[in-house]
C-alpha cells in the first residue's frame, strides 16, 4: 500500500475546559495507566480515579491480547488444540497443556501410564518454578528492585534448558500429549534435573536474603492490598491470593490429580493476606515444588514402564511403528487427518495452575472438535479483585497490587 | 422457595438426612474435610445417584418445579434448573450450611445452536464447595433474547464472568450493575464471537488502523 493511500493521522484540537479538567465539587484525578505500561505485566490498562494520592476507584480494562482462542479451539482437532494452549498462558505453557490434556483424557476416559505421570509432574512443577521466578522477578522489579529481574531470569534459563532438551522448545513447549509422551526421555535430562536441584535452593536463598528481611521490601509490602478471606472467597480467588489470605484450598491436596496424591509436601498460608505473605507463600511454593521433583525424580530414575498409552482409539500410534507397519501408518494418518471422535459429554477439569485454578471445560458433541472449549484462566479470575482492594491504597502502591495478583494477560484475555 | 417456610426447612431437614454418606458438619472454613472413599474415585462430585447426592436432595426439596433433571458424565453432576431461579437456587446452594458452594469457580454458556431447537443457550454454572471439596455444575438454558437473572448478589465473581459472558454471547444479565464488553472494544458493532453463527474470520474486513483499505485476504483458505 502506498502512502498516498493512507488515511490522513486522526489528530485534532483538544479542548479541554476548566470546568472539565477541575471541578470545585469533585477534587477527583482520572489517571490512565496502560496499555503500554512496564508494570501492568502485558497490556493491562487501568483507569485509576484518584484523589489527591490516595486511589477511590479502579476500572481495568482488558482484552487488548484477546485471540479467541476458545473460538479456535471450536474449529481445531482435539489433538491440534495443545499448541493454543500454550499461548494462553506464556509463561507456564507445560501446565496449561496439562489442564487440557487432562480434560481430554477425562472425556475419553482414558489415563497416561504411571511413567507419564511422574514426568507431567516434574515438568509442571519445573514450570511452576519458572512462573514464579517471572514473577517474582518482574513484582520485585516493579517495586523498585531492579536486580532480583535479573537473578530470577538467570535462574530460569536453567529450567528452560531443561524443556529444550526435554521437548525441543523452551517458551510454547506443546510438551504434553494424549495418552502420556510419544518420544523417550533424552539422555542425561536427568542429570540435568538433578543440577537445578542441587543448585537452586541457594540461588532462592539468594533472592530471599535479598528481599525477605529488606527494610524497603516489607515498608513496601507488608500491610498493603490485604484481601479478607471472606473477599477472596467471594470473589472466588484460588492459587497463592487464596491461600495468601489464610484458605487452605490447594487442588493437588483437594482433589488430587496424576500422582499428587502419593507425594508428601506441604501448603503455605499466609497470615495476614497483603502483598508481602503472598510473596512468602509463593516462595515457599517453590520449595516445595523442589521437593515433588525429587521425590518425582528417585521414582523415574528406575521405572522402565511405558511412556504412552498403546491400546486405544485416541492416542497417536507409536513413532517407530508408524514407519514399519500398514496398521499403525493407517492408524496415524486417521489419526492425523481426521482426528478422533470422544464420547458426547461435558468435562471439566481444573488443575493447581502457579497462577490458580485453571480449568478447561469441554462440552463435545461426539464428532472430531470441541463442540465448546472454555478456558478457566485464574488470573481473568483473580483480577477482579482489584478494584476492591485498591479502594483506599495509594497510587504508588497500585504497581504492588497489580504484581501480586500474577497476572499474564495472553491468559486473562485468552 | 415454597410458600411455608417452616415445611422448607423440613423438608431440607428430610433430605440432609437422607444424603449420605453422613459427614461431619463443615464448620472450618479453611480445614479440608475427610471424604468418604466411596467418593475418592468419583473424583469428588460426589454420589452417582440421584437419592443419595446431598445437593440435588436439597435442591428437590427446596425448589420441586424448577429442578428440571439431572446428568451424570464420568464423575461429573450436572443439574438443569429453571432459568427464572437460578439465582436462587445459587443462593441456596451458598447458604445450606451442609452443602456450601461458596465459590463461584466458572460461569459460561453454551451455544447449542446445532443440538436443539430451544431454548438456544445453557448458562453452565460451575460452584465449588472448599469444605466439602466438591464440585457441583448448574445449567440454565436461556433463549435468545431473553434475560438471565444474575448471580452478581450471590457471587461476587460473577461480576466479570458475565460481562464476559454478555460479551462473547450477547447473553443479558438482568441485574448486573455494570453490563459491557469484557474483552472486545466497547465499539465492537459485530455482535458476539462465540455464538455458533459468527464466522470464524468474522463478519467484516479489517482495516489497519491510519490505511485506507483493508489488507487483501486469503479468500479459498478452506477454514475460512
Amino acid at each position: 500500500m502506498s502512502i498516498s493511500q493512507m488515511a490522513p493521522p486522526a489528530t485534532g484540537t483538544l479542548e479541554i475546559t476548566d470546568e472539565r479538567q477541575i471541578s470545585a465539587t469533585r477534587r477527583e484525578l482520572v489517571l490512565n495507566m496502560g496499555p503500554q505500561h512496564p508494570s501492568t505485566h502485558g497490556v493491562l490498562r487501568v483507569v485509576l480515579t484518584l484523589e489527591g494520592e490516595t486511589i477511590v476507584a479502579t476500572d481495568p480494562i482488558i482484552g487488548y491480547l484477546h485471540r479467541g482462542v476458545e473460538k479456535i479451539g471450536e474449529t481445531r482437532r482435539y489433538a491440534q488444540f495443545t499448541p493454543w494452549t500454550d499461548r494462553t498462558d506464556y509463561v507456564a505453557a507445560p501446565q496449561n497443556n496439562l489442564g487440557y490434556i487432562l480434560a481430554v483424557e477425562k472425556l475419553c476416559g482414558i489415563a497416561a501410564p504411571e511413567r507419564a505421570q511422574y514426568w507431567r509432574v516434574i515438568m509442571a512443577e519445573l514450570s511452576r518454578i519458572a512462573s514464579h521466578l517471572v514473577w517474582l522477578g518482574t513484582h520485585a522489579l516493579d517495586i523498585g528492585a531492579l536486580s532480583m529481574s535479573l537473578y530470577c531470569f538467570r535462574e530460569r534459563e536453567l529450567i528452560l534448558d531443561i524443556f529444550e532438551r526435554f521437548c525441543g522448545a523452551r517458551l510454547t513447549t506443546n510438551m504434553m500429549e494424549i495418552g502420556g509422551f510419544s518420544r523417550e526421555i533424552p539422555e542425561g535430562l536427568i542429570d540435568q534435573i538433578e543440577h537445578f536441584l542441587k543448585v537452586f535452593p541457594g540461588y532462592q536463598q539468594e533472592y530471599s536474603d535479598l528481599l525477605t528481611a529488606n527494610p524497603i521490601w516489607i515498608a513496601r509490602t507488608r500491610g498493603v492490598g490485604i484481601i479478607e478471606p471472606q473477599a477472596a472467597i467471594d470473589y472466588g480467588l484460588t492459587g497463592a491470593c487464596l491461600r495468601g489470605s489464610g484458605i487452605n484450598y490447594d487442588i493437588r491436596k483437594a482433589q488430587p490429580y496424576l500422582v499428587y496424591d502419593r507425594l508428601d509436601f506441604e501448603v503455605p498460608l499466609g497470615t495476614h493476606g497483603d502483598v508481602y505473605d503472598r510473596y512468602l507463600v509463593r516462595m515457599e511454593e517453590m520449595r516445595q515444588a523442589l521437593r515433588i521433583i525429587r521425590q518425582c525424580l528417585d521414582v523415574v530414575k528406575d521405572h522402565k514402564g511405558p511412556l504412552m498409552l498403546n491400546d486405544s482409539n485416541y492416542v497417536i500410534p507409536p513413532h517407530d511403528t508408524v514407519l514399519r507397519t500398514a496398521e499403525d501408518m493407517q492408524r496415524h494418518f486417521v489419526w492425523v487427518i481426521k482426528g478422533f471422535s470422544p464420547p458426547v459429554g461435558e468435562v471439566y477439569v481444573g488443575i493447581e495452575h502457579s497462577k490458580g485454578e485453571l480449568g478447561y471445560y469441554i462440552y463435545s458433541d461426539g464428532s472430531g472438535v470441541p463442540y465448546r472449549l472454555r478456558i478457566r484462566s485464574a488470573d481473568f479470575v483473580n483480577l477482579q479483585i482489584l478494584p476492591h482492594f485498591a479502594q483506599g491504597a495509594m497510587l504508588a502502591d497500585a504497581v504492588a497490587l497489580i504484581g501480586t495478583i500474577d497476572i499474564v494477560l495472553g491468559s486473562v484475555d485468552r | 422457595m415454597s410458600a411455608n417456610p417452616n415445611e422448607a426447612e423440613t423438608a431440607l431437614a428430610e433430605a440432609e438426612a437422607m444424603s449420605a454418606p453422613v459427614r461431619e458438619p463443615a464448620t472450618d472454613m479453611t480445614g479440608l474435610a475427610v471424604i468418604d472413599p466411596a467418593w475418592t474415585n468419583t473424583g469428588y462430585w460426589g454420589p452417582q445417584d440421584e437419592s443419595l447426592h446431598p445437593a440435588i436432595l436439597a435442591l428437590r426439596a427446596l425448589f420441586p418445579d424448577d429442578v428440571l433433571g439431572v446428568t451424570f458424565f464420568r464423575d461429573e453432576v450436572t443439574i438443569n434448573v429453571r432459568a427464572q431461579r437460578l439465582a436462587d437456587i445459587c443462593a441456596a446452594l451458598r447458604d445450606t450450611p451442609h452443602l456450601a458452594y461458596r465459590t463461584l469457580t466458572d460461569l459460561t454458556a453454551v451455544d447449542m445452536l446445532r443440538l436443539r431447537d430451544a431454548p438456544r443457550f445453557d448458562v453452565v454454572v460451575t460452584l465449588y464447595s472448599i469444605p466439602n471439596r466438591q464440585r457441583l455444575r448448574i445449567k440454565a438454558g436461556v433463549a435468545e433474547g431473553e434475560p438471565c437473572p444474575t448471580l452478581t448478589g450471590v457471587y461476587l465473581a460473577a461480576g466479570w464472568l458475565e460481562r464476559e459472558c454478555y460479551d462473547m454471547f450477547g447473553i443479558i444479565f438482568e441485574g448486573h450493575p455494570d453490563l459491557r464488553r469484557m474483552l472486545l472494544p466497547e465499539d465492537w458493532d459485530e455482535g458476539h464471537p462465540l455464538r455458533k453463527d459468527y464466522p470464524i474470520r468474522g463478519y467484516k474486513q479489517y482495516v489497519q488502523p491510519g490505511f485506507a483499505d483493508a489488507a487483501p485476504r486469503i479468500t479459498d483458505y478452506r477454514r475460512n
